[in-house]
């Protein structure tokens, strides 16, 4: 066990002693992460969900159901949500949308409510003429079609309450009158008090039961995906690093003479195996590590977060030995490996976010150990602890376990020191 | 001239003698440009919060609360089952899951004793936003049997119903009177869309093209670098000191050979682009070309610098992938400037990659033609003078 160790600690060695390997597995990794800071608007400030929603409430009814529905955006209930903006001229309204100020205006029009509840003493008069149905205007921003998509949405459930209000009352009221239990002497009284309080209606025949049984929402920071996203894919690069160690040792006489020494082969690779896998830990942990410092990335549970680092190397080990295993030459490892690292980084979700590839794309994605060490941070990240991540910790576990068994039947098929 | 071509001729040879280098020069390009092209956002994406849903019912009830939430302008419906929405719940990776339990039909409707589930994160605004989409689509499923029930409780309180049949005719009458209502009532609603710019001028197929050829020709370019510290390492670039070639003769070998490579990998890439992703590449032959060798001779400026502060062939593989990617991250070609902070937006103008991924999308994107790119042509040129210049002034054999 000494030995493995002694060989594990000394590949470690080398490789903080190589600078150029240590500026292309921890720069390079942090400068993109920083990139990708930027594109995501991490470093302006910008949150990853819908909160504040600027919306402009032009209320020109300002009677029973223009002032509910402007007093919903400014509700207890969507404090959170919306950031509501009080304005009398519609006109001034738009032209805030068209310079991109808000997400929506709300136009709620002069005589709104009257076209759905009828004026105090109308109901009887012969004379009076129903108004024309008058329409709230919500003046969207077409480049921010979420939020804009939210304000409609409230508007829609404000306007499906009147509405079951408004033909529960006049069902009510038609029906009474046609079986003569209410006279038309009565039925503003009536029809008035069933408006009363419209607005209000809630659904009887359905049922809605809520259940807020989960955690509280955790704000979900982008650079605890993309860190490890990074992280993950120079991981690749640090494994067949580690692997053209091998390679190198076999060709510069090294390796054989370790083999004459009182040291079985099992231990070597295993020694070999060990230092690769100190590298991966030792890359991922400072790339963590230095994103937490330096940017204040929330990972999550710590537990978890060092569990799953372990798995996510112990899974890119398997890759790297495998990828050694096959090779014949330092260089090859070193091709092989940037091109497994570049293609496992954008099948594993370091660039994009899987959710946007095709399904057959996820599918392969699961052989990377990119994908499910996102997973898993993801998961952190949203809250999650270690509990939640026996999925992709046990997939890792697998996949470094099976690579490593295939590479060391390829290795004693080969021979380890043969040329 | 007859020693250039050999130098570049002999730098070929090196950089193809092991077929893997087909994979970064033609293989992964592709790939890179066909996924990125497919996997970043268009901006026609469905821009919708995902809301999870279980229909275990599947009447004709459940299957209208799920049209009517197709149409919401908040939330897109995702059917799945009860299992995986609950996992994905308990995951956190769902923010809301409506649960339509079996045995939602009319008739639970007129009893009353129809119940839906939304299972909510707490202090969740998307699961918020979620529970208006869901109250929204359940009341104009029911509101009709809503009103006919209230209808039946409002005659009840005047008058008791003699039998259940007159009890169940006054249900149906009423259900008949408010369908009839719902369905004359006018649109309340209507939406109007701005006159707001699109601020980011995007098409996921040009930007992938254009950008992915960036990055792939920009890397092995700057890999000049390499090709110096490799020859420096053998102590071949000594042995030329005993030949009668000229520093220059060596450099412009070496260059000359490398630009003519890219613009052959740029070519390829254009082709792909024009032949599988429909690309209007070809629209400017003449412009096209000047960009493309603008940029190549930008690079390929930058490595030779490179190659003249870098001791190793590792230290310079490493740099020279490590600058491509955040040249190429930084300079619009994986995600569009226009998503940079406007500071930034400034500041990349010192790198070439944004020069030549705007001159590329100024052809391919914005339609534009060699007058427009002259701009971004010469800077790209004055990159390659600049750095010529001081490649060649710190160049040395040893």
């Amino acid at each position: 066990m000494k030995k493995l160790f002694l060989i594990g600690i000394k590949d470690l060695k080398l490789m903080f002693r190589d600078r150029a390997a240590l500026t292309f597995m921890l720069l390079a990794p942090f400068l993109l992460t920083i990139g990708m800071g930027f594109v995501t608007g991490r470093f302006s400030g910008n949150s990853s969900g819908l909160s504040d929603i600027p919306v402009i409430v032009v209320n020109l009814d300002n009677e029973q159901l223009g002032n509910a529905l402007a007093d919903v955006f400014s509700s207890e209930d969507l404090a959170d949500l919306m950031e509501p903006t009080a304005s009398s001229d519609p006109e001034a309204a738009r032209r805030l949308i068209d310079e991109d100020k808000a997400s929506a205006a709300v136009i709620i029009p002069k005589g709104f409510t009257q076209s759905i509840i009828p004026a105090e003493g109308t109901m009887l008069d012969p004379n009076y003429v129903q108004p024309e149905p008058v329409q709230i205007e919500v003046y969207a921003n077409p480049s921010r079609r979420t939020s804009a998509g939210v304000i409609k949405a409230i508007v829609d459930e404000f306007v499906s309450r009147v509405e079951e209000g408004r033909t529960r009352g006049m069902t009510s009221i038609v029906q009474l009158m046609s079986t003569g239990l209410l006279n038309p002497q009565n039925a503003e009284a009536e029809v008035r008090d069933l408006f009363q309080n419209v607005d209000e209606t809630e659904s009887t025949a359905i049922t809605l039961k809520k259940n807020t049984e989960g955690a509280d929402a955790v704000d979900f920071d982008l650079l605890a995906y993309f860190a490890p996203g990074m992280a993950l894919m120079f991981l690749m690069y640090t494994v067949s690093y580690g692997g053209r160690s091998i390679l190198s040792e076999r060709s510069q006489g090294t390796l054989p003479r370790l083999m004459i020494s009182p040291t079985h082969t099992a231990q070597v690779l295993g020694g070999k195996v060990l230092g690769i896998f100190f590298m991966g830990v030792a890359q991922v942990g400072i790339l963590i590590l230095a994103s937490s410092v330096f940017f204040q990335v929330k990972w999550g549970d710590a537990l978890g977060i060092i569990v799953l680092i372990l798995a996510a190397v112990f899974g890119a080990t398997g890759w790297g030995m495998l990828i050694t295993a096959f090779a014949r030459t330092p260089a090859q490892v070193g091709s092989t490996g940037s091109a497994v690292m570049l293609i496992f980084g954008i099948l594993g979700g370091s660039f994009i976010n899987l959710d946007q590839m095709p399904p057959f794309l996820k599918t392969i994605s699961k052989i990377t150990p990119n994908a499910w060490g996102l997973d898993g941070f993801t998961t952190l990240a949203l809250g999650g602890t270690l509990k939640n991540l026996a999925e992709p910790i046990m997939a890792l576990l697998i996949m470094g376990a099976l690579l490593f068994g295939i590479a060391v039947v390829l290795f004693n098929r080969n021979g380890l020191v043969q040329k | 001239m007859k020693k250039i071509l050999a130098i570049a001729w002999k730098d070929a040879i090196v950089r193809f003698a092991s077929s893997s280098e087909l994979l970064f020069f033609i293989i992964l390009p592709i790939v890179f440009t066909f996924l990125l092209a497919g996997g970043t956002p268009s901006g026609n994406e469905d821009p919708r919060i995902e809301l999870l849903v279980v229909d275990e019912a599947n009447t004709s009830i459940s299957q209208q609360i799920i049209k009517e939430l197709e149409n919401s302008t908040a939330v897109r419906p995702e059917v799945l089952t009860r299992e995986d929405a609950q996992k994905q719940f308990n995951d956190r990776r769902a923010d809301a899951v409506f649960i339509i339990p079996a045995g939602i039909d009319i008739a639970s409707l007129q009893n009353s004793s129809a119940e839906v589930e939304l299972l909510q994160q707490p202090n969740n605004i998307n699961a918020t936003i979620a529970e208006r989409a869901v109250l929204t689509a359940i009341r104009r499923v029911s509101s009709s049997i809503s009103a006919a029930q209230n209808a039946v409780n409002a005659r009840e309180a005047k008058q008791p119903f003699a039998s259940d049949a007159e009890r169940q005719t006054y249900f149906e009458s009423s259900l008949e009177m408010a369908q009839s209502i719902q369905e004359d009532a006018p649109e309340r609603v209507t939406v109007v869309e701005g006159l707001t710019e699109d601020q980011i001028e995007y098409d996921p197929r040009a930007n992938s093209s254009a950008g992915q050829l960036i990055t792939w020709v920009f890397i092995p370019l700057f890999g000049i670098s390499a090709l110096f510290a490799y020859e420096r390492q053998q102590g071949t670039l000594r042995r030329l000191l005993t030949t009668p070639s000229r520093k220059a003769t060596f450099l412009l070998g070496t260059i000359s050979g490398q630009v003519v490579m890219a613009l052959i990998q740029m070519l390829l890439l254009v082709g792909f682009g024009i032949l599988v992703m429909k690309l209007n590449w070809g629209r400017e032959p003449l412009a096209l070309f000047v960009i493309l060798l603008c940029s190549a001779l930008a690079a390929a400026a930058f490595g030779t610098t490179m190659g003249t502060f870098i001791k190793t062939e590792g230290q310079a593989s490493g740099l020279s992938i490590m600058f491509g990617m955040v040249f190429a991250l930084m300079g619009g070609c994986w995600y569009p400037l226009e998503l940079f902070p406007p500071a930034i937006q400034n500041a990349v103008k010192i790198l070439p990659t944004t020069w030549a991924m705007q001159g590329m999308l100024d052809l391919v994107l914005r339609g534009k033609g060699l007058v427009d790119i002259l701009p971004e042509a010469g800077v790209l040129l004055g990159f390659a003078v600049l750095f010529f210049s001081v490649g060649v002034w710190r160049f040395r054999y040893e």
